[in-house]
């Protein structure tokens, strides 16, 4: 990873058409404005990490092999069950 | 009552009052703006989210502070305002809005809730969003270990 020291008021050039400007720095926050052309897409990373980690989740649901296994915890600790809370108060049923 | 075919569930029937509204969708999944929360006694206290337009999209909850005792996600203004909420405080967990985590099982890892951005419920409304969380510290993947056994992934 390459590593710049800037000052607010800086830009770093990045490729011939993109720009990062370090507008603000506090204690706990940096300000940045990003001159970019409309076609760079420009994503907050936890957005990024959201968005994979929804697509991976939503590869991994098989309702019978959780069925399964909760039936197997319970099975295992008993007196589990009677610990989890009532049902939520958005279910269907 | 309408009905939904699902392929996890089979054919359902839900409570046109039941749906839960996200008016983005979730990330990568934006179109997707109708689910149905549906829970099982066998697999309590497991939240499922089906989908009401793809009968194959479906994600497992479970409800955040259940993962993890204590948890405040921090919501934006425009997290609030979206949600219908007062932006001036942060709403009241259970009673204003429910916080689901949803659970990633993949072959080879435990598996994970993902605290960073967790589904958040107007309970009133329905409405609900999926509230990034980037400052707090919360990770996508957090382990299941206590609440969740391993063997779930098996």
């Amino acid at each position: 990873m390459l590593v710049i020291r800037r000052k607010s008021g800086e830009s770093i050039l990045i490729g011939s058409d993109v720009e990062v400007q370090i507008i603000e720095v506090t204690p706990s926050r940096v300000k940045i404005g990003i001159t970019a052309p409309s076609e760079v897409l420009i994503l907050r990373k936890e957005i990024q990490l959201a968005q994979q980690e929804n697509l991976a989740a939503a590869r991994g649901v098989s309702v019978e092999g959780i069925r399964a296994a909760i039936s197997r915890i319970y099975r295992s600790t008993p007196g589990l069950r009677s610990k989890n809370p009532q049902a939520s108060p958005i279910s269907h049923s | 009552m309408p009905q939904l075919a699902t392929a996890n569930f089979g054919d359902i029937d839900y409570r046109e009052e039941s749906v839960l509204e996200f008016p983005e969708g979730l990330p990568a999944f934006e179109q997707e703006r109708r689910f149905v929360a549906i829970e099982e006694q066998a697999t309590s206290p497991v939240i499922f989210l089906q989908s009401l337009a793809r009968a194959d999209l479906a994600f497992i909850t479970l409800p955040a502070l259940l993962v993890e005792p204590g948890y405040r996600p921090a919501l934006s203004a425009e997290d609030l305002q979206a949600l219908g909420l007062a932006a001036e405080r942060q709403p009241e967990q259970g009673a204003e809005v429910l916080c689901l985590a949803i659970i990633t099982i993949s072959e080879g890892r435990p598996p994970t809730a993902n605290l960073m951005a967790p589904v958040v419920v107007n309970l009133r409304t329905r409405r609900a969003l999926q509230a990034i969380q980037s400052e707090a510290g919360y990770s996508h993947q957090h382990p299941l270990g206590a609440v969740f056994p391993e063997e779930v992934c098996s």
